[in-house]
């Protein structure tokens, strides 16, 4: 019994304008991760996906992630409860109605850009949202602008890029695009500060910084190894060790995904032409072999778990 | 002037409602188990009538919501709307060097709150939550915010510095500061008063014992020493986190568990401590029901707790040049008469005589010791509430 719940106080009582419910259209990893970490930082979140059956789905991987936390300390049982109590998921654009702030994560891995099917769900997100509500996209190669021209009132699309691993990064890249108002970027920004993040300015361009920096990176790496200068593990140490990078390029390009790397190469090399993004015949070559990284256990390493445990055999890059 | 004080601890707050200068207290009660198994609200009138309600309180927010809307009900408050409410008093833990005294709330404050958050992890995010939502919810109310770390700023520099290099302590100020402040300064004052001494010629051993715990020597009236530190984890084993704790053995863990900081911190002060002893729970009386039941880890748990008491009392003992008053408060100290009794025995030496028909007094401010003893060991109800609404009274005045 809820003997508490006469003395709430009327919705009307509590503040306007504020940034307390988020809505995520499209959750997989990077949805999750989002969903995660903003009811962490004590948001509510609601997610819509395409099944009840995926639903439940996404509230076990949920559950799972945060018995990893708890298994290594980082949370209690009973903040565990209390974050999985400040999600929802819904098959209904219709429970977007009170968020804030609605972020579309859907996958990046079938096949082109998906831009219509993003501006697809720009519309349906304002059909329901009201006048107010930022409409973003954790968009990486896209163009915030483009999914914009879809909308009533396009001033209000901001985009929003999480950078990954999101519960340990502490930025994000925040899209402004031509017709995007200081209003909707200011919004977009004090929720990425009301999740612990600092927000980087980006102005408009595929790939932002990230992307933009990785692609080249990770290539590079993929030409040294096929001129046979050394080893996929000494590739990654020396850049770890040398530069400070947190990962070597294989080990960021299997993190990432290897399909993801690709398709982020044939966007980027799309929109500029210029052959540093092309897809390095390495990355093209174990796609075709079904080598996805961490996310099938292979990569340029072998996983188990989350863990490498040897690197690629050199008959599938020669 | 009608001042709501707040005193959001980890799981629960505590809240009055008191009528300034009168010191009328219109209306009290704790919301606990906040985000553990069967909140309640426990909520006493003015005319002594209590009331529970029971439900779920998922955080503080929500706490503060719920006890705002029994004050502002008809059938249990004692406000007609929430615009009755002329100030706020709110207990926030850690104020750094920054704050030696208590102060008007406004966004610089906020700031160096927030700042001072990495000091104390379990406790500053509450204060800093029950101060929002009053923000949002009484936007013209003053708020003042009176700190736990003021009253120990009268630490000797050779108590209160770590022994690290120097530098650091200039660079980060690196120090003790120690918390329950308020509670220390009103108990050692109260037992005083009942006892009728004066406080600057009493050496005088405060024991702030609850979900968090602390003890505090008190010379001429002010903090000579204190058993929290630059955090509220070092000193005493508490509900969830461990006290003194080698911190070689700290690293150590880190390295073997391959966990972050953050989640060191955690570890220390979220998973440790009565619970991860016992394994049963943070709250003693599960703790003691289990022990009760045979459970070895449970009254293990009891024992490290009393026992890391008693050796801080004979700490103190040596660092005051003897001890006149020692003082229990705070939810266990009030309470809990087989920790008091644990702690007390073997104490004979130092000059304590215990009375063994008071010593099972609970919730009652008595005198434990027989009349004769050369030690008075005093249990007083701690009321930090009243001391902060004072607080908030002269500042508010003042504005």
């Amino acid at each position: 019994m809820n003997q508490l719940q006469q003395f709430s106080l009327d919705k009307s009582l509590l503040p306007k304008g504020k940034i307390q419910t988020i809505g995520i259209v499209g959750c997989g990893r990077v949805g999750q991760d989002v969903a995660l970490h903003s009811a962490r930082f004590g948001m509510d979140v609601v997610f819509i996906e395409i099944s009840n059956e995926r639903i439940k789905e996404i509230f076990k991987k949920l559950e799972e992630q945060l018995d990893n936390v708890i298994a290594h300390w980082g949370i209690t049982l009973s903040e565990k409860r209390l974050v999985l109590s400040r999600i929802k998921g819904s098959t209904s654009y219709k429970e977007l109605r009170f968020c804030n702030l609605v972020i579309e994560t859907i996958s990046s891995r079938s096949e082109g850009t998906m831009i219509e099917e993003r501006q697809e769900i720009f519309q349906k997100i304002e059909a329901v949202v009201n006048e107010k509500a930022i409409i973003s996209s954790n968009l990486a190669t896209l163009m915030i602008s483009d999914l914009a021209t879809v909308l009533k009132h396009p001033g209000r699309a901001i985009g929003i890029h999480f950078i990954d691993p999101i519960g340990k990064a502490d930025i994000v890249e925040l899209v402004k695009g031509v017709r995007s108002t200081d209003d909707a970027y200011n919004k977009a920004r004090r929720f990425v500060k009301l999740i612990g993040k600092k927000a980087i300015k980006v102005n408009e361009s595929p790939g932002n910084i990230s992307i933009r920096m990785i692609v080249p990176f990770i290539n590079e790496a993929c030409e040294i190894l096929m001129e046979g200068v050394a080893t996929v593990e000494d590739i990654d140490e020396t850049m770890r060790e040398s530069s400070g990078h947190r990962t070597g390029p294989f080990e960021l390009a299997d993190r990432i995904g290897l399909d993801k790397v690709m398709k982020y190469m044939d966007n980027l090399y799309a929109e500029f032409g210029n052959s540093k993004y092309k897809a390095s015949p390495v990355i093209k070559r174990l796609v075709r072999a079904n080598y996805l990284g961490r996310l099938n256990g292979k990569g340029f390493y072998n996983y188990e778990g989350s863990k490498p445990v040897s690197n690629i055999s050199f008959t599938i890059i020669n | 002037m009608k001042i709501i004080v707040l005193n959001c601890g980890s799981s629960s707050i505590k809240y009055q409602l008191i009528d300034m200068p009168e010191k009328q207290v219109l209306a009290k009660g704790l919301v606990e188990k906040i985000s553990l198994k069967g909140s309640t609200i426990k909520h006493t009138m003015a005319d002594g009538t209590e009331h529970q309600f029971e439900g779920q309180i998922l955080d503080h927010q929500q706490g503060i919501e719920y006890l705002l809307g029994v004050l502002t009900s008809k059938e249990y408050g004692s406000l007609g709307s929430l615009n009755e409410i002329d100030a706020v008093g709110h207990r926030v833990v850690h104020g750094a060097e920054e704050f030696s005294g208590s102060v008007l709330i406004n966004q610089e404050v906020i700031d160096a709150l927030e700042k001072s958050t990495e000091l104390a992890p379990l406790h500053n995010p509450p204060n800093l939550k029950g101060i929002y939502a009053m923000q949002q919810l009484l936007p013209d109310a003053p708020q003042v915010g009176v700190f736990d770390t003021a009253f120990h700023q009268t630490m000797p520099e050779q108590v209160y510095l770590y022994a690290l290099p120097y530098i650091l302590y200039e660079k980060y100020k690196i120090r003790r500061y120690g918390f329950h402040g308020t509670s220390h300064k009103y108990i050692s004052a109260r037992a005083c008063e009942i006892l009728g001494v004066p406080i600057e010629k009493q050496k005088i051993i405060t024991c702030h014992l609850g979900n968090g715990s602390s003890v505090a020597a008190i010379k001429n009236g002010m903090s000579f020493d204190t058993s929290m530190g630059m955090t509220p984890t070092e000193g005493l084993i508490m509900g969830t986190r461990t006290g003194d704790l080698d911190p070689g053995a700290l690293l150590f863990l880190a390295d073997k568990e391959e966990i972050s900081i953050k989640y060191t911190s955690s570890l220390i002060n979220k998973f440790s401590g009565v619970l991860g002893i016992s394994g049963v729970s943070s709250d003693m009386r599960d703790v003691e029901k289990a022990a009760g039941k045979g459970d070895h880890r449970a009254q293990l748990a009891l024992d490290m707790f009393a026992y890391r008491v008693k050796k801080y009392i004979g700490a103190y003992a040596a660092a005051l040049g003897g001890v006149d008053i020692i003082v229990f408060a705070g939810g266990i100290g009030e309470n809990d008469i087989e920790t008091r009794k644990n702690i007390l025995e073997d104490l004979d030496f130092l000059g304590i005589k215990t009375d063994p028909d008071k010593l099972g007094t609970r919730g009652k401010e008595t005198l434990l010791t027989t009349d004769d003893s050369q030690v008075k060991v005093i249990v007083v109800l701690t009321d930090e509430e009243m001391m902060i609404a004072k607080d908030t009274f002269e500042i508010v005045k003042r504005k």
